[in-house]
């Protein structure tokens, strides 16, 4: 192979500060660290945009005037910002999937995998904070800008989609980045139902080889990585969309 | 945010509980309606069998909460005063601290304290055991303190500047400013983030149970893999989520609550 050569080298150059990576001399633990790596990316790329879309939907039940679907809204709200998400996510796979195998028996498979489960608790947890700020920045809108729109004459959709939401958006922008990073990190709960994520396939080398410290350096070295990477986008948007006199 | 308590869904709504207590009753309705006619009371007994294990377990959790956020409290604290610091490499090593232990996923940090700690110490002939909870107190406390640093930080900075010049007219000491006019103003600031800090790590110890520890929701699973019934496993994990809701969510209304005081003042 062309570019074991240097692997050794980089191996040799960690073993000299006391670290020992020769897992990656290994074809098979490489390749499963790298499927780790893959697999946790595309977690984050599924559920970072499925928990903006959730949180939108339940932002608006939050903020209906209808009872009947403001309060089953916030319940769920509540219940989801006040559990662990290991326990949602037990609720979900452990429950809900047994039932609907059960419901399925013996006909075409159940078309929900550990990898579904995780994508749908995570982004329905955290679409649950995400609710939470766009909430807030929709109170953030001044009274006065409202009624200076109306006496403008726009239609009330009008005044929602071109005044109320772009504004909303900017003061919540923060806190959805934060939340988004919270996101990323939280796709590790993945490896408690057995999804191949790059926390998973860790355990399964370091319970073969004693390089515990190693591979945790690694997990790190990837989550700060991918966290930087959200809130750098985050903070691009922000400036991109920041307005005169509003936000800060 | 809680200024305007006219519009709906503000969270000032009345309280969850009857719809909770809907909601309990429909998960119940569920389980007895996927098991048909398999006589649904068999579930309910065995879950009052197991309760008395599963407060058991959720007391280890609330044990596990309170020590790793009193070691975070006080680390935090120190690495907070450390991060005001007037030389520069101590306020970029407590910087590096802290943005470390606020990224990092909490389950990894719990797998760190876990395996990277050995399983006794060896203090000159002395051996001390060590134990699995021990260590996840450590893991949890890591990103616990790094928060409060940073809640600390944040509260020591909102105190506008123009209070320390004041109180410099007046003749008062750096330390007299610090202990007199800044802190007694932080602590109010820190509580509700510190609040809800103390109920994220709460809801966090529930990774104790992926590294081996007898908690809550071990406690759930040994419960559930005994009696493997399917109207019992749904029991049981909405009960779990029940205890850690009914013990997280009076923490965060209360927060709310001190949130809008502190606002109207």
């Amino acid at each position: 192979m062309a570019d074991s050569s240097w692997l050794q080298e980089a191996v040799q150059a960690t073993r000299a500060l006391g670290l020992n990576y020769a897992f990656v001399l290994d074809a098979g633990e490489r390749q499963a660290f790298a499927r780790g790596l893959w697999v946790t990316l595309q977690l984050c790329a599924v559920t970072l945009p499925l928990s903006l879309l959730a949180g939108v939907g339940l932002a608006s039940g939050l903020n209906s005037p209808r009872a009947w679907l403001r309060r089953p809204t916030r319940v769920f709200v509540e219940l989801t910002r006040n559990t662990p998400t290991l326990v949602q996510l037990y609720c979900a796979f452990l429950v809900l999937n047994l039932l609907i195998n059960q419901q399925l028996q013996g006909r075409a498979g159940n078309p929900l995998t550990p990898f579904a489960w995780v994508v749908i608790v995570v982004a329905l947890h955290k679409a649950a904070f995400h609710a939470e700020a766009l909430r807030a920045g929709l109170q953030a809108v001044p009274a006065v800008t409202l009624e200076a729109a109306r006496s403008l004459g726009l239609s009330s959709r009008q005044l929602l989609l071109q005044v109320e939401l772009p504004l909303a958006l900017r003061f919540a922008l923060p806190s959805l980045v934060n939340n988004l990073v919270d996101a990323v990190k939280m796709t590790a709960v993945a490896s408690a139902i057995a999804v191949g994520d790059v926390t998973y396939e860790s355990i399964m080398i370091w319970t073969q080889r004693d390089n515990v410290l190693e591979l945790l350096l690694l997990i790190l070295l990837y989550f700060g990585l991918l966290t930087w990477g959200v809130s750098r986008a985050g903070r691009w948007l922000e400036n991109r969309l920041r307005m005169p006199g509003y936000g800060t | 945010m809680a200024h305007d308590t006219h519009h709906p869904g503000t969270g000032q709504d009345a309280p969850l509980w009857p719809w909770l207590a809907a909601a309990v009753a429909a998960l119940l309705g569920l389980a007895a309606w996927t098991q048909f006619s398999a006589s649904p009371p068999v579930a309910l007994q065995q879950l009052a069998k197991w309760l008395p294990t599963l407060l058991l377990g959720l007391g280890a959790n609330i044990g596990i909460s309170v020590l790793a956020m009193a070691l975070g409290t006080v680390a935090g604290l120190l690495i907070g005063a450390l991060s005001l610091s007037t030389l520069a490499p101590v306020r970029g090593a407590t910087r590096l601290y802290v943005q470390v232990f606020r990224n990092a996923p909490v389950l990894v940090l719990v797998y760190f304290s876990t395996y990277v700690f050995p399983f006794e110490l060896q203090l000159h002939h002395w051996r001390l055991p060590f134990p699995d909870w021990i260590k996840v107190v450590l893991g949890l406390a890591l990103p616990a303190s790094a928060n409060v640093a940073e809640i600390f930080r944040g509260a020591v900075q909102s105190i506008p500047s123009a209070q320390w010049e004041a109180a410099q007219s007046l003749a008062l000491s750096r330390r007299d400013i610090f202990r007199l006019v800044v802190l007694p103003q932080c602590v109010r600031r820190m509580l509700p983030p510190w609040m809800n800090l103390y109920a994220s790590i709460t809801m966090a110890t529930s990774l104790a149970s992926l590294v081996g520890v007898h908690d809550v929701v071990d406690a759930a699973q040994i419960a559930s893999n005994t009696v493997s019934r399917t109207d019992f496993t749904a029991l049981i994990y909405a009960s779990l989520l029940l205890l850690f809701f009914a013990y997280c969510y009076p923490i965060a209304r209360a927060t709310q609550a001190l949130e809008a005081r502190h606002a109207r003042h």
